[in-house]
């Protein structure tokens, strides 16, 4: 018959694991118990249980097991259930390099359409252009370019990842304040505004503004 | 069924009590049933400015407690006939209303009025998401001044956002010598950042002071040019298309004087 095969008793590094058939009843398995008992009693004595396998158990029959394996075979019952094997340590991550956005010819970009208005905040880790107005009070941060077909009057912060040769163009250049890279600039205090499109531009550390078309 | 309109600016003190008053007033002048509600709970002053102060018994928070009914806070004003007004309470905040039962108390009064008008509080939290709850529309009253003109641009996001889509643009105290020597913002300016239709433009007047001490509108009267701007605002949003008044013309005695003497540039 088999009643040996409905439970049994695995070895290993840890401890024993205990095997059991899912689908006989408990009375069965009690049954194969016993029968183990009579060959195998002491051969167990002092081994450690971590866990079951192969059948779900109520918590009753958790104790009634636990019960013959530590009195009649003499075995530490450490748990009952079913035995998962502990996860292989994570590998250790690296911190991942933070590389400024380079796509400024060919890169990622995000279109806005429709003015900024006050209060509101893009953020980007790419080039950002905008198909209307920065309202003041209003912001973009983008990793790349900024380019707005309309006026700047807000907020502007191009290559916010650090690479500062990103640039800014506007057909109204009149920013709050202007920031490439680790660079910031403001508009200058003269009233009147530009008259034409202007491009905003790093060289040799300082944010250069100039006609542009 | 009627139109709920929220009267919203963002800064405080741009005018929106004198506004709704007003423009409340004026739209019963022209035969409609109007109620304006004052949505600033804790700082209530249209019952101030309506002079309706000490017939107060009920208000708002009483409403939507259910302590009373709706048609026992209404008080009638009784020089304009179809204005009612629904107070706000002055010994709570605005926490004591939802967004939710303002949107259930301005449906109710859609039903029996043609106008709800709704006075915003100043600032972006709870009052003024109480105030836009059950609104149609929006107004924007600013001030031809830079702080009133970031606020209303925030403000007009806001609305854009809960879709309160197409706002109107109310332009208030304005002083056309200052805006013609430099000194002030021009319509043109500000309808330039704010991107809104504009609704009408109120001249700075000092009638207004006397009236909202006085607790009577400034359209009542013939002479003020504050309460005639108000007034045209009535008409537009009943649908009438009046022509904005030539501010030119309004010269004091003291300008006509000079441009006799051909003294002025």
């Amino acid at each position: 018959m088999g009643l040996n095969n409905l439970i049994e008793f695995k070895g290993t590094k840890k401890g024993i694991i205990i095997q059991m058939d899912g689908d006989v009843s408990f009375a069965q398995i009690i049954e194969a118990l016993n029968v183990k008992l009579e060959t195998s009693r002491n051969f167990f004595k002092g081994a450690k249980v971590i866990g079951t396998e192969g059948r779900n158990l109520v918590v009753k029959e958790e104790s009634i097991l636990a019960e013959i394996f530590s009195k009649e075979f003499g075995m530490l019952v450490t748990s009952m259930k079913p035995y998962a094997p502990p996860k292989r340590e994570e590998q250790k991550k690296t911190a991942p390099v933070v590389k400024a956005f380079d796509g400024l010819e060919e890169g990622l970009t995000k279109f806005v359409r429709g003015t900024l208005r006050s209060g509101r905040s893009v953020e980007f880790e790419g080039n950002v252009v905008v198909l209307g107005d920065i309202n003041p009070g209003a912001e973009v941060i983008a990793h790349g370019n900024i380019a707005v077909f309309g006026s700047l009057r807000g907020v502007a912060h191009a290559g916010a990842g650090g690479n500062e040769s990103a640039w800014v163009v506007a057909q109204r250049l009149q920013p709050t304040q202007l920031r490439i890279g680790s660079l910031i600039t403001r508009s200058p205090d003269e009233d009147g505004g530009p008259t034409s499109p202007e491009i905003a531009y790093v060289k040799d550390k300082h944010i250069m503004i100039e006609p542009y078309l | 069924m009627g139109e709920v309109i929220v009267i919203t600016s963002g800064k405080g003190g741009v005018g929106k009590t004198t506004t709704t008053a007003n423009i409340g007033a004026g739209l019963a002048k022209l035969g409609n049933k109007v109620v304006v509600i004052d949505a600033d709970i804790g700082l209530r002053n249209l019952d101030v400015v309506l002079g309706l102060e000490n017939r107060i018994v009920y208000d708002i928070v009483d409403v939507v407690n259910e302590t009373c009914r709706l048609k026992q806070a209404l008080i009638k004003d009784k020089r304009f006939d179809g204005l009612y007004l629904l107070p706000a309470a002055q010994t709570k905040d605005k926490d004591a209303v939802s967004p939710e039962q303002m949107v259930k108390l301005t449906n109710d009064l859609k039903e029996t009025h043609d106008y709800v008008i709704v006075d915003c509080p100043a600032g972006i939290e709870r009052g003024f998401r109480n105030a836009i709850a059950g609104a149609d529309r929006a107004v924007v009253v600013t001030t031809p001044e830079i702080s009133a003109v970031r606020d209303a641009d925030r403000i007009i996001g806001l609305l854009e956002a809960a879709e309160l889509n197409d706002p109107r643009l109310i332009v208030n105290r304005i002083r056309l010598d200052m805006v013609k020597r430099g000194d002030m913002m021009n319509i043109e300016d500000m309808t330039d950042i704010l991107a809104i239709d504009l609704m009408g433009v109120v001249p700075d007047d000092e009638h207004v002071v006397i009236s909202t001490n006085r607790g009577e509108p400034a359209v009542n009267n013939e002479t003020a040019i504050s309460g005639q701007a108000f007034m045209d605002i009535a008409k537009r949003i009943t649908g009438e298309e009046v022509p904005f008044m030539d501010l030119e013309q309004q010269d004091g005695f003291f300008d006509k004087i000079m441009k006799l003497f051909s003294f002025s540039k």
